[in-house]
């Protein structure tokens, strides 16, 4: 009994452990990775690239219709790509966070709100789930201590 | 009463000069303003210049970034922003009629964004000569597939190992190599005893000595520049115009004459199409345009070098030239 109940403990500190201390999700290592991002008007597709701190990354920006750019806010680089000219760029992500890019070329009247957005940081959302998951179920069985023993 | 004249003078002089000041410190030089094929393209779309007298041109965009240059010419092209004045100055030495061009891919149309600066003064130049297709009587229109293709790359390196052991002058002129398709050369090499694999390397070496480093440079640059954005930059006819020239083609062939008209750019990586056309050939369709297929004239726009330059670039996509460095 009294071993069920330090047992579900451990359970609860290691669900919540799990869910908010970062560095279990930081063991992700730095790779090489290569984005192919086609611009239309008006937007990129994908819209959103998510990678880890200290990735190798190559965004090719292949435009579909008109010259169309592309500004990263918070790295402070751009790239432009005329129609069958695919334009490239190698950068390390060497800051983490979510920063906002943008067409930096005026290519028609929706071009203010071509906008995607890159997040640099490990990918917290799984271990944020399983974390808590696992503190759930370690609840519940605190609560009904009875209904788990039976 | 003398006086009085003299300050009705004085005034009229004052007068006159205050309205001539500006009207001669005016900007002489002529707005051109660019908008998108679909809405007229560029306005003027004729221009007015004399041979020898400096033209001064404002470039302007009233929608997205266009760019400006002349075909022909030498100048390094402009790029025409929309909310920002760009200024160029150009000088004619000989009349004629040249044409200028949208450099930045601005849309499906983008290639017919284009207009005329006539430029007048003395003598017209004498005519060009009639391109090379024409004098060979070549009907650049009808298809040209080969019965077969080479089973493995042909490689320059390898045909420039067998010419040393086979005389190739006959074969090794330019107007030979203008005037003949590969598969042609292929198969005048009968003649020389080597076997299919080979010859088809030898013809690949005499392509490659047709050229130079340079001039593959300068056609590979001209190719992403003008033609990437429908043939692929990888020649492989997949642009990422194709589709939408494609589905062009579809609407407006049931509306013309039933004739349907071939809208999918050409693919270079197609052994059984490319090896079967001659340089003029090529050439010729590259100068002429497609004559309402979608493939845009280049004659007023490209040299003769810079033509044959784009050519010999376009049989890289057929040929294996790496180890060939002159
Ligand atoms: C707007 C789209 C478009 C652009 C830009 C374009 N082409 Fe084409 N091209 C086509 C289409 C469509 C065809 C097929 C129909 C035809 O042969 O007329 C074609 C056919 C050709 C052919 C004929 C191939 C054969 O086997 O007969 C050649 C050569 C060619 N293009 C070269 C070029 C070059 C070089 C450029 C750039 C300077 C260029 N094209 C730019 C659309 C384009
Ligand atoms: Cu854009
Ligand atoms: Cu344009």
């Amino acid at each position: 009994m009294k071993s069920a109940m330090i047992f579900r403990l451990l359970m609860l500190a290691g669900g919540l452990a799990l869910a908010l201390l970062p560095s279990f999700a930081q063991a992700a290592p730095p790779v090489e990775r290569v984005f192919r991002i086609e611009a239309s008007s008006f937007a990129y597709k994908p819209g959103q690239i998510q990678l880890n701190l200290g990735d190798r990354v190559t965004l090719e920006l292949v435009s579909m219709d008109v010259v169309h750019g592309l500004y990263l806010d918070g790295y402070d680089l751009s790239l432009t790509a005329d129609p069958g000219q695919t334009a490239r760029l190698t950068f390390v992500a060497d800051r983490a966070g979510s920063f906002r890019f943008r067409c930096n070329v005026t290519c028609g009247a929706m071009h203010p709100f071509m906008i995607g957005k890159l997040t640099v940081g490990p990918n917290h959302s799984f271990t944020l789930a399983a974390g808590l998951t696992i503190s759930a179920i370690a609840i519940f069985l605190l609560i009904h201590p009875r209904r788990a023993s039976q | 009463m003398k006086r009085e004249i003299l300050a009705r003078i004085l005034l009229l002089a004052l007068c006159l000069v205050v309205v001539l000041i500006p009207l001669a410190l005016r900007d002489r030089s002529l707005t051109l303003r660019a908008r998108m094929p679909e809405d007229d393209g560029w306005s003027p779309q004729v221009i007015q210049a004399a041979a020898g007298q400096p033209l001064r041109l404002r470039l302007t965009s009233e929608d997205v970034t266009h760019g400006f240059a002349v075909g022909q010419m030498e100048m390094a092209s402009v790029d025409v922003l929309p909310g920002v004045v760009s200024e160029v100055t150009l000088l004619f030495d000989e009349p004629g009629i040249y044409t200028f061009f949208c450099t930045r891919w601005c849309g499906l149309n983008h290639w017919r964004m284009r207009g005329t600066i006539e430029v007048s003064g003395g003598d017209a130049p004498a005519l060009a000569d009639a391109p090379l297709y024409v004098a060979l009587g070549l009907d650049i229109d009808a298809p040209h597939p080969v019965p077969g293709v080479p089973s493995q790359i042909p490689s320059a390196a390898r045909g420039g190992q067998l010419a040393e052991i086979v005389s190739l002058a006959e074969f090794s002129t330019p107007e030979y190599y203008r005037a003949h398709s590969p598969y042609q050369v292929y198969q005048d090499l009968v003649s020389t005893n080597l076997n299919a694999a080979e010859r088809w390397d030898v013809v690949s070496y005499l392509w490659r000595s047709q050229t130079t480093a340079e001039g593959l440079a300068e056609g590979a640059r001209l190719y992403a520049q003008n033609c990437a954005a429908c043939h692929g930059e990888t020649g492989g006819g997949d642009g990422v115009f194709a589709d939408q020239l494609a589905a062009s083609g579809q609407s407006s062939s049931q509306t013309m004459h039933g004739s349907m008209s071939a809208r999918t750019p050409a693919d270079f990586t197609d052994a059984q199409n490319m090896l079967g056309a001659s340089p003029a050939l090529l050439q010729g369709k590259l100068m002429r345009g497609g004559m309402g297929t979608g493939m845009p004239m280049w004659g007023v726009i490209f040299t003769e070098e810079q033509s044959w330059n784009i050519i010999a670039f376009l049989y890289s996509f057929q040929f294996q030239y790496q180890g060939v460095t002159r």
